[in-house]
C-alpha cells in the first residue's frame, strides 16, 4: 500500500522552478533515501511532502489525504507526518522534555501525564533519559538532533521526513543520529530522508532516488543504484562523492 | 477574521472614549445641562491660576458672577487662547472667555455679547531699558506679540511705518520671557494684562500710553447656544448695575481704574522665589507627574494592543493585512505627533460635529497611542521576524496551527528581543507626553506653564521641571532594566 503518492509535482520560487514535475510513491515501512547534488531541489521535494513548501503543480496525497486540496486540514494531516530538520529546530525557550511534550498536550492529543510518560520512553529510545530537564542550548549537535527526532516522534506519526538531519553535525556525532534512524528504520516506519550519508543510504535504504536540475533522473534499490548507475548525472554524482 | 478586527478596533475606539472620560480633571462632569466654557490660561488679570491652583481672574469672576445671577450652570475649561478658539469653532465648548477683542473678522464665525471690557494695546519694554522711548526708537529691532491680539494687529499697522520685525508667540509669558532674554526690545499686549505684570513685578515697564482699542467680549459659535448668550447680557447688565462689575474690577485693577475709568494701580504682591516658589509648586507638579504616568501608562497599554494587531497583520501571508498594517504605520509614523494631536483635538470634532465631556485627555490618548502603536507595530514585527523561521517551520510540521505556534513559540522568543525597544518606547512616550500641554491637557509641563504663568519665574520652575522628568524616566529606565535581564535570563 502507498503510503505517500506523488503525481506530477511541481514548485517554483518566482522564475526560478526547482520542482519540474516529480511522480513517486512510497510504501508503507519503506525507507527512500533521496541524494543528489545542492539545488538539484531535494529538500523543496521534501518540504511538499507536507506542505512547508506550497505546491503549484500535480498531486501529493499522503495516507490518503490529498495535500494539494485547499480544503484539506494540513494541522491534522502534518500530525501524522513527523519532520527531522537540519538544523534541529528545539525550541529554545523549552526545556527538553517540554519540547517533546509540547505539541501532544497543545493538541490535545494526550495528557500531560500521558505525555510526560511518553516523553521519558522516547528519551529512553534515544538514549538522552538524563537530558530530561536540559535546555538545547546546554546539548551538543547530536544530542539536539535526537531530541528533535523524539519531538517528532511524541505525536506517533506514520511517516517521518528527515531533512539532512546530519548535515550540520561535525561528524563525530554523525553515528549516534543515524543509529537512531537506523532503529527507526528497524521497527517499520515509513521514512524519507534527505542526505549525504551514502554509506547510510546504501545500507539502511530500501529504495534510493537520485534527484537533478528538479527531475527524479534514477531510482532503484541502493545495489542498483550506487552499484550500477545507468544515468551519466548519476555516475558523475557518485564519482565525486563516494 | 476581518469582521475580528472591525469589531476589535469599534472596541477599541469605545474603550478610549471610555478611558478618556475617566480621566482625573479639574472639571468634572454634571449630570444636569451644563455649558463647558473655555478660557485662556495665562492671561492674567483676565485669567490665571492663583498659588494654590485656582483659576482666578476678570473673566473668571465675572463668568462666575453671571452663571449665578442668571442660574446656569457650567464647566471651566482652561486650555490656552488659541486652542480655546479652536475648541469653540470645532463645537468642543460652548463658549470662550479669554479676553478676547471683538473684530470684525471674528464676528464672521462666532457672535459676542455685549462687550464688557474697554481695552486697548500698549508697548512694554525691559524696566532697564533706557533706549526705547517711542515707537520710533523701534526701528530695525524685533518685537514680540502674542498670536491673535489686538497688541499683534497694532504693532502689524505701524510695522513698515516704524521699521521693526514681529516675532509672534502663543501666550502672554512667552512674551516676557522673550523681552527679558533680550531677543525681542519691546512687546506689544493689552494695556490691563502689561498693567497686572508690571504691577507682579515682572520687571517691564511702559515708556508710552495707552492705545485706543476695541474692546472684549463673551463668544458663542455663530447661531449656536443663543440662550447661552442671551443669559450672559442679561447677567452682565445686572451685575453693572448691582455693582457687582465694579467690585470685581477693583479687585483686580484697583479703586480709580474702577470708579474712574482711570488709570489701573495694582497693590503689587510680593512674588516667591527659588526654594519657595519650588516647595509651594510642588504638590500642583506632584500631581502633574501622576496625571502624565497615568497618560504614559493609558497610551502604552493601547499602544501595545495596536501593536499586537498590525504588527501580526504585518507578519502575516496575507497581503491585504500587509498592505493595511503598512499603511498605519507609514501615516502615524510619518505625521509629527504635535500634529495629530492637532488634528484629532480639533479637526475631527470639527468635521464631524459632535462633541464630548472629557475630549482632551480621550483625544491626547488618542494620539499617542496611534504614534507609539506604529513605533510598537514595528518593534514588534522586527522582533518576530528576528526569529528564525524553522521555529515556526518546527511548529507547523508537527500540526501545530499558526497562531498557536505564535504564541507559544514565537513570541516567548520574540518578547526577548523587544524588550529594549519597548522600554525606550515607554520613555519617548512619556516624554511625548508633554507636547500635549497644547491641546490644554493637564500634565507636568502644563502644570509648569501654569506656575511660570503666574511668578515668571522661568529658571527655577523649568529647571525643577526637567528634573522631575529627568528622575521618573531614570527610575523607570533601571527597573526597567532588571525585567530585561531578568526576562533574557529565564
Amino acid at each position: 500500500m502507498d503510503k505517500i503518492k506523488v503525481t506530477g509535482l511541481k514548485k517554483s520560487f518566482g522564475s526560478n522552478e526547482v520542482l519540474k514535475g516529480i511522480d513517486m510513491e512510497v510504501r508503507e515501512g519503506e525507507v527512500v533515501c533521496v541524494i543528489g547534488p545542492s539545488g538539484s531541489g531535494k529538500s523543496t521535494f521534501l518540504r511538499c511532502l507536507n506542505l512547508l513548501e506550497e505546491i503549484d503543480g500535480g498531486q501529493v496525497i499522503v495516507d490518503d489525504h490529498d495535500l494539494s486540496n485547499k480544503n484539506s486540514d494540513i494541522n491534522k494531516i502534518r500530525e501524522n507526518i513527523g519532520m527531522v530538520f537540519q538544523h534541529f529546530n528545539l525550541f529554545p525557550h523549552m526545556n527538553v522534555m517540554q519540547n517533546i511534550m509540547f505539541a501532544p498536550t497543545e493538541l490535545k492529543k494526550q495528557t500531560k501525564e500521558e505525555a510526560r510518560k511518553q516523553a521519558l520512553a522516547l528519551l529512553e529510545r534515544v538514549g538522552l533519559s538524563d537530558k530530561a530537564d536540559a535546555y538545547p542550548s546546554s546539548l551538543s549537535g547530536g544530542q539536539k538532533q535526537r531530541v528533535a527526532i523524539a519531538r517528532a516522534l511524541a505525536m506517533n506519526p506514520d511517516v517521518m521526513l528527515f531533512d539532512e538531519p546530519t548535515s550540520a553535525l561535525d561528524p563525530e556525532m554523525v553515528g549516534e543520529v543515524l543509529g537512531v534512524m537506523q532503529d527507526l528504520a528497524r521497527e517499520g516506519m515509513t521514512m524519507v530522508i534527505v542526505t549525504h550519508e551514502m554509506g547510510f543510504a546504501r545500507e539502511v535504504g530500501h529504495r534510493v532516488i537520485f534527484m537533478d536540475g528538479g527531475y527524479i533522473v534514477e531510482e532503484g534499490t541502493p545495489a542498483e543504484v550506487f552499484g550500477n548507475p545507468k544515468h551519466e548525472r548519476t555516475i558523475s554524482f557518485l564519482e565525486k562523492v563516494l | 477574521m476581518q469582521k475580528k478586527i472591525m469589531g476589535f478596533l469599534a472596541l477599541l475606539i469605545f474603550f478610549f472614549s471610555f478611558v478618556g472620560s475617566l480621566v482625573p480633571s479639574a472639571n468634572a462632569a454634571e449630570a444636569k445641562k451644563t455649558y463647558t466654557i473655555a478660557t485662556d490660561t495665562t492671561f492674567p488679570p483676565f485669567e490665571y491660576q492663583d498659588a494654590s491652583g485656582n483659576y482666578v481672574g476678570i473673566d473668571l469672576d465675572l463668568l462666575k458672577a453671571i452663571a449665578e445671577d442668571q442660574g446656569f450652570e457650567y464647566r471651566l475649561q482652561p486650555l490656552g487662547f488659541n486652542a480655546a478658539v479652536q475648541a469653540l469653532q470645532s463645537n468642543n465648548v460652548d463658549g470662550v472667555i479669554a479676553g478676547m477683542s471683538i473684530t470684525d473678522e471674528r464676528k464672521q464665525t462666532f457672535d459676542f455679547s455685549d462687550p464688557y471690557f474697554e481695552a486697548g494695546p500698549i508697548m512694554g519694554v525691559d524696566e532697564q531699558n533706557t533706549a526705547i522711548m517711542s515707537y520710533e526708537d523701534l526701528r530695525g529691532l524685533r518685537v514680540a506679540v502674542k498670536t491673535g491680539t489686538e497688541g499683534a494687529a497694532f504693532a502689524e499697522s505701524i510695522r513698515d511705518q516704524y521699521g521693526f520685525t514681529i516675532v509672534t508667540f502663543d501666550d502672554s509669558t512667552q512674551l516676557i520671557e522673550e523681552v527679558k532674554a533680550g531677543g525681542s526690545a519691546a512687546y506689544f499686549e493689552d494695556y490691563p494684562v502689561v498693567a497686572y505684570g508690571i504691577a507682579q513685578g515682572n520687571g517691564m515697564k511702559t515708556p508710552l500710553g495707552k492705545e485706543a482699542g476695541g474692546s472684549y467680549g463673551f463668544a458663542v459659535n455663530k447661531g449656536q447656544n443663543a440662550e447661552l448668550l442671551e443669559m450672559f447680557n442679561a447677567g452682565l447688565a445686572n451685575l453693572r448695575e448691582n455693582g457687582k462689575y465694579d467690585e470685581i474690577m477693583a479687585k483686580y485693577l484697583g479703586e480709580s481704574f474702577a470708579s474712574e475709568g482711570g488709570e489701573i494701580e495694582i497693590a503689587a504682591t510680593p512674588q516667591m522665589r527659588g526654594l519657595e516658589l519650588i516647595g509651594a509648586s510642588m504638590p500642583a507638579f506632584l500631581k502633574g507627574m501622576g496625571l502624565t504616568l497615568y497618560y504614559t501608562i493609558v497610551s502604552l497599554f493601547f499602544a501595545f494592543i495596536l501593536g499586537l494587531i498590525f504588527g501580526s497583520m504585518k507578519v502575516s501571508h496575507n497581503k491585504v493585512l500587509r498592505g493595511i498594517a503598512t499603511v498605519f504605520v507609514d501615516i502615524f509614523r510619518g505625521i509629527p505627533l504635535l500634529i495629530l494631536a492637532f488634528f484629532i483635538y480639533f479637526g475631527i470634532p470639527q468635521a464631524f460635529g459632535f462633541t464630548m465631556p472629557g475630549w482632551t485627555g480621550t483625544a491626547a490618548v488618542l494620539a499617542l497611542s496611534l504614534n507609539a502603536g506604529a513605533y510598537v507595530t514595528e518593534i514588534i514585527r522586527g522582533g518576530i521576524q528576528s526569529i528564525d523561521k524553522g521555529q515556526m517551520e518546527a511548529a507547523r510540521s508537527l500540526g501545530v496551527p499558526y497562531r498557536t505556534a505564535m504564541r507559544k513559540i514565537i513570541m516567548p522568543q520574540a518578547i526577548k528581543v523587544m524588550v529594549p525597544s519597548f522600554i525606550n518606547q515607554m520613555v519617548i512616550t512619556l516624554k511625548d507626553t508633554s507636547i500635549m500641554s497644547i491641546i490644554g491637557l493637564i500634565e507636568l509641563t502644563q502644570s509648569g506653564k501654569l506656575v511660570v504663568a503666574r511668578t515668571f519665574q522661568s529658571f527655577e520652575v523649568w529647571l525643577i521641571i526637567g528634573i522631575m522628568y529627568l528622575i521618573v524616566i531614570t527610575i523607570l529606565t533601571k527597573i526597567a532594566d532588571r525585567l530585561e535581564r531578568r526576562i533574557s535570563r529565564g
